[in-house]
């Protein structure tokens, strides 16, 4: 390639991003002008929630803290039950998933399917269609968090699972060992890892949307805030943030705190 | 821990890492365990009634079968609707780029003006991001009112205060010399930013910013379901009216939506890893 190509493909190339940067900017303006989007409403509109942030939001009612520990703590429940049930099928899902291990292809391509299926599925839209059948409560948002940790967990125990080191696994199995001794000491130090790491992961993820599907019938501090807000409690509702706030924080610093240790 | 074993010699640190795999070992054993009991204790302490557990799997199978085939008749309002969710994600992602990009660079440590600027802006971005944006929804709803609006607002907030901590990372993992070789030919501080940093971190920029289109597409499709519009709305709406069959095909969309956002986005990460 001469010069005056490398020029030309270098001013081609300026153009394609050009055009990227143009493409996005024609699609946002479009977007915002069938939103009814203004910057004079993003202005009033802040105004407006910080007004109502700080007349009617704040303060918080500490008076009502001991009536919200068992949803809070509900929250956590759910979403750590929901983790490990999650976490363990995901785990023996995984297995069929992953190219390198599963028995058939056909079943690898199912299997793959199956769980973008669960995880393309947002949680709060998993319980507004479990609660047809499984009324509301508790039972609902632990299912529903289930459904998604299956989803995303599969995924990604089993992309762990491609990436393990075949060499390692041969080089035990040369050594005699028996089909479990290969399991336990080549392929599980390499899964390992990857399987607390992402459990973890999950963990967080899992508080976040515990928070909120109580919102929609899944139980814990969702539903307090979603029904004190229709009553116009608003010193209970501020006080449920705070505690969805320190959940999620402390859940992050607990994670965090594993992650150095065990990982 | 990680400067001891760092100023130590080579052969002494390697002595560390395999003192520290036992110690490891040990630790995983206890969370296993304490993970183990608390596992237990939650399942015991949830008020779940397992009779429900099977009365309702029963009731969800009779309930599939009513879902299909799935009703297409309204499928014009909700494709509508998808739209408009959509277009919430897309407006709230582009400002929340914009606010993180002028955010972040006073909140990285090697570029802030002052560190108690640095630490404000984080502790500001770890709270809206702490919030999830379902609530920030509701908030302001009562403030604002129902409608697409809202829902961009509550998008914006979420994704800003993410945005604003991977952006001031990435910007906090640039070599220091970059910085320092400018800063002694004199640069201004905007021109520092935009000639030494901007470049170097642009790559990673995109890929977040994609990152965090990806999940706002996913969260704009529930926003509807407390009424800050778009396709949330329509699946409670069928949900409310027992129309399964019509909620089974907005779920469809849904699915659709953010199963092929994740093939795109994979495929763009695909081509900015490969660049």
């Amino acid at each position: 390639m001469n010069a005056v190509d490398v020029q030309k493909a270098r001013k081609i190339k300026k153009l394609q991003t050009w055009l990227i940067v143009l493409g996005i900017v024609v699609i946002t303006i479009w977007s915002g002008i069938e939103t009814d989007f203004s910057f004079e409403s993003l202005i009033f509109g802040s105004r407006e929630a910080a007004t109502f942030v700080f007349t009617d939001l704040l303060p918080p009612d500490f008076t009502v803290i001991t009536g919200l520990i068992k949803p809070a703590l509900d929250t956590i429940y759910m979403s750590f039950v929901a983790m490990v049930i999650g976490a363990v099928i995901a785990a023996f899902l995984s297995v069929f998933t992953a190219a390198t291990t599963s028995p058939h292809p056909a079943l690898q391509v199912f299997m793959r399917a199956y769980s973008s299926l669960f995880r393309n599925i947002p949680v709060l839209i998993w319980t507004i269609l479990l609660t047809a059948s499984f009324g509301l409560g508790a039972l609902v948002g632990t299912l529903s968090l289930i459904m998604v940790s299956v989803g995303v967990l599969t995924r990604a125990f089993a992309e762990v699972l491609e990436e393990i080191d075949e060499g390692q696994v041969e080089a035990i199995r040369a050594t005699g060992a028996n089909y479990f001794k290969v399991l336990a000491q080549g392929v599980l130090p390499q899964f390992s890892p990857g399987f607390f790491g992402w459990s973890l992961y999950m963990l967080e993820i899992n508080v976040r949307a515990s928070t909120i599907i109580g919102m929609v019938g899944g139980g814990g501090l969702g539903f307090v805030i979603q029904s004190n807000i229709k009553l116009f409690q608003y010193g209970q509702v501020s006080m449920a943030i705070i505690l969805v706030l320190v959940i999620v924080l402390l859940t992050e610093w607990l994670t965090n705190q594993i992650r150095e240790r065990i990982i | 821990m990680k400067g001891k074993t760092m100023s130590i010699d080579k052969l002494s640190s390697i002595n560390i890492a395999e003192a520290n795999k036992p110690r490891k070992n040990n630790a995983l054993l206890i969370v296993l365990i304490l993970g183990g009991i608390f596992f237990f204790f939650s399942l015991s302490q949830l008020p779940i009634d397992y009779s429900k557990l099977i009365e309702g799997s029963a009731k969800f199978l009779s309930t599939l079968t009513v879902m299909l085939p799935p009703d297409m008749t309204y499928w014009r309002e909700v494709l509508l609707a998808a739209l408009e969710s959509l277009q919430v994600a897309i407006v709230g992602t582009v400002i929340a780029i914009i606010l993180g990009l002028l955010l972040s660079f006073p909140a990285a440590e090697n570029l802030t003006p002052h560190p108690s600027i640095a630490w404000g802006i984080k502790g500001f971005a770890s709270f809206l991001r702490a919030i999830p944006t379902l609530i920030w929804a509701l908030i302001f709803i009562v403030a604002v009112g129902m409608g697409p609006f809202t829902g961009i607002l509550a998008i914006t907030v979420g994704a800003t205060g993410m945005l604003i901590k991977v952006f001031s990372q990435s910007i906090e993992e640039i070599d220091e010399g970059v910085i320092e070789a400018m800063k002694a030919t004199g640069a201004s501080w905007t021109s520092i930013v935009i000639h030494g940093v901007i470049p170097t971190v642009l790559t990673a920029f995109l890929a977040w910013c994609i990152l965090r289109l990806e999940g706002d597409i996913a969260e704009s499709t529930i926003l509807g379901a407390v009424g800050a519009g778009g396709i949330g709305w329509e699946l409670m709406h069928a949900m409310r009216l027992y129309k399964f069959d019509q909620a089974f095909f907005v779920a469809l969309v849904i699915f659709a939506m953010v199963f092929s956002v994740e093939l795109v986005t994979n495929r763009l990460k695909m081509r900015l890893k490969t660049k």
